[in-house]
């Protein structure tokens, strides 16, 4: 029932229980201190009760004793009892009457003495008035009728019986404080007993629970501290590691920062040099036009050049036909001439002149058909080198062509190109902001990594802290052990 | 060559055959062989002027029935009807005829050839009767120009070949 409750709520259980003891104790004590008070006061009440009675008798007697003195004597001056008596018995009276209204019997029974005191009174003025009057005997006839005795008598009994009320009182009320004064006495004596065993129990079972209880949470403690000492540690070289580590991030990141910066200003220089090279490649595409344009009049000088060679060619084949035409006659008077040689030679010695003309004309013809042969093999060279020109022409032509169609291709690919470099411009433009503002986020990550860096050399720091406390924390609660339980403690 | 090339050579062919006729009339250069330069089958072959009536060419050959390999035909020349021999066939290496036909003095007879070169005049000196184990057929002497040896065509005896001889002859020929 008590092990799940709280140092807390046992301690104020405990002392609790105790105090409510020493309260009850006290109250009860208190209750009976204060009825002995009141007891006291009573008693105290009850005697000026008495004495205030005692002096209304003595006051009622002074004036009997005044009356008396100046019937016998009849001087004023023994009237000084009586006179002061007159001016306080009333006085007494009341006083009786305050100090038992809380009596009807002695209110009642006071009455009745004011009214046998009023009778006195009166008889004694009337003695006195007849003695002062008539003297001496008059007076003394009066007092002989025993009428002041007997209302004297009354008095006395009413008196007596009223003091025997407060004298039965007094008793009573003595009997009370006593029993009060025995039991508050009873009280004090077994209620501090009691309570002494009750709070030595309660500090019995606090101390032995509350002992068990922090010794073992001390014992976790202690463990808890060994590890938490061991994971401080661990934190400890973690921090350590983590420290070198973010230094090294620290480093990396620079070189990084570094290298950004390179690469904006790499991609600063390709953007520059591709607006320099779209700048060439317009220029280029410029050039190509009119590269075209060359191409397209060499095309038409060629053309030309092609159809003057076929000229060329077909007059010389009409030369050579001319030529064959020549070298035939040359054939044909070599072949007279040789007949004539021979015609000659039959003819004896009258035609041996003739032999020699015809000899002339032979070799005429021989020499005739050599030149013709030259000049056909001449001929056949320029037919040959027109050919050759005009199939190298034609190559030409088609190389034209290609060439055109190539430049062409060139001027698509100049415009591509300038396309590209354009597209390459505004690629090296993007890379550049971006790589500035990666240079940006990687100097923010920088500057995180530094406050990483702090926060770790600072983490190492209260570690060590930690470290520090956990060990205290150990001492103490080793202390602490030993405090509670010394044959527990290491 | 360029055509002021071309008109110094006609210049100079036409000068040549100017002083042909100016030059006054030449002594005897004494003995010298006339020869005409031919190829036969392509081989370079040589014939003496003296045994030949004549050069013709493209001359119309008919073709004769039952000829021989040898005689292509006949053909026309100033009226009389001349068979025409394949030199190259007579020389026993057949082929095709030659456009070139020389009429032999000895026979009316003409023989066909591939090539007329150019006449060719040389001392008696140059010409050289055969050596032994080089023996061709209708070949008996050789005549040495400035480049090679030709071979000279004996055409007597080629006439001698193709010409019906007599009975007795023929018979000895047997």
């Amino acid at each position: 029932m008590f092990s799940n409750w709280t140092i807390s709520r046992r301690l104020i259980a405990g002392f609790g229980l105790a105090g409510l003891t020493l309260l009850l104790i006290a109250l009860i004590s208190y209750r009976n201190a204060d009825n002995l008070i009141e007891n006291d006061g009573w008693v105290e009440h009850t005697q000026r009760v008495r004495t205030a009675l005692a002096d209304f008798l003595s006051q009622v007697k002074d004036g009997e004793t005044g009356q008396r003195g100046y019937l016998i004597t009849g001087t004023d001056e023994y009237l000084a009892p009586y006179q002061a008596a007159l001016a306080t018995i009333g006085a007494t009276l009341d006083e009786l009457r305050s100090l038992t209204s809380d009596n009807p019997r002695q209110q009642k029974r006071l009455a009745a003495i004011a009214a046998a005191t009023d009778t006195k009174l009166a008889e004694l003025k009337e003695t006195i008035d007849l003695r002062r009057s008539q003297g001496f005997d008059a007076a003394t006839k009066m007092v002989t009728t025993d009428r002041g005795k007997v209302t004297m008598d009354k008095i006395r009994a009413l008196v007596a019986e009223a003091d025997q009320e407060e004298a039965d009182l007094l008793k009573q009320r003595g009997d009370e404080a006593r029993a009060s004064a025995n039991s508050t006495m009873a009280i004090i004596l077994w209620g501090g007993l009691a309570g002494s065993i009750a709070v030595g129990l309660i500090a019995w079972f606090i101390i032995a629970t509350l002992s068990r209880q922090i010794g073992s949470a001390v014992a976790m403690v202690q463990s808890s501290s060994s590890e938490l000492q061991t994971t401080a540690n661990q934190q400890a070289t973690g921090a350590k590691e983590q420290a070198t580590a973010t230094a090294e991030i620290s480093t990396t990141i620079n070189e990084l920062l570094a290298t950004s910066r390179q690469i904006a200003e790499s991609a600063q220089r390709v953007a520059q040099n591709a607006e320099q090279t779209a700048g060439a490649a317009r220029a280029g595409i410029g050039t190509v036009d009119l590269t075209h344009e060359s191409i397209t009049g060499i095309r038409r000088q060629v053309d030309q050049i092609v159809a003057h060679m076929l000229e060329l060619g077909r007059k010389s084949q009409e030369i050579g036909g001319v030529l064959d035409i020549v070298l035939e006659l040359a054939e044909q008077t070599n072949i007279l001439a040789i007949n004539a040689t021979i015609e000659a030679a039959g003819a004896g010695e009258s035609g041996k002149r003739f032999a020699v003309v015809a000899d002339e004309i032979r070799k005429l013809a021989d020499r005739v058909g050599g030149s013709a042969k030259q000049i056909r093999a001449l001929i056949d060279d320029v037919r040959s080198a027109v050919n050759t020109t005009v199939m190298a022409t034609e190559t030409g032509s088609k190389a034209v062509d290609a060439g055109t169609r190539q430049f062409a291709d060139v001027a698509a690919g100049f415009k591509q190109i300038s396309g590209l470099v354009q597209t390459t411009t505004e690629a090296a433009r993007e890379i550049e902001l971006s790589t500035k503002q990666q240079s940006s986020a990687v100097e923010q990550v920088n500057v995180a990594i530094g406050s990483v860096a702090q926060a770790s050399t600072e983490m190492e720091t209260s570690v060590r802290q930690t470290l520090q406390t956990v060990s205290q924390l150990a001492a103490l609660s080793t202390d602490l052990l030993r405090i509670i339980q010394p044959h527990m403690a290491i | 060559m360029s055509g002021t090339a071309i008109s110094a050579r006609a210049a100079e062919l036409r000068e040549a055959f100017d002083r042909s006729f100016a030059a006054p009339p030449r002594p005897d250069e004494g003995a010298a062989e006339d020869l005409l330069a031919i190829r036969i089958g392509g081989d370079p072959y040589a014939v003496r002027l003296s045994e030949i009536a004549g050069v013709h060419t493209d001359r119309k050959i008919v073709r004769v029935p039952g000829a021989p390999a040898a005689l292509l035909g006949i053909a026309g020349f100033r009226g009389a009807i001349v068979p025409v021999y394949g030199t190259r066939d007579l020389l026993g290496d057949p082929g095709p005829a030659g456009r070139w036909l020389m009429l032999a003095a000895a026979a009316p007879i003409a023989l066909s050839f591939e090539l007329f070169e150019h006449h060719l005049r040389v001392p008696a000196g140059a010409v050289k009767p055969q050596e032994a184990g080089g023996e061709r057929r209708f070949v008996r002497e050789l005549v040495r120009t400035h480049s090679f040896v030709r071979p000279i065509l004996h055409l007597a005896a080629i006439v001698a070949a193709v010409t019906p001889r007599p009975a007795t002859a023929s018979r000895e020929e047997r």
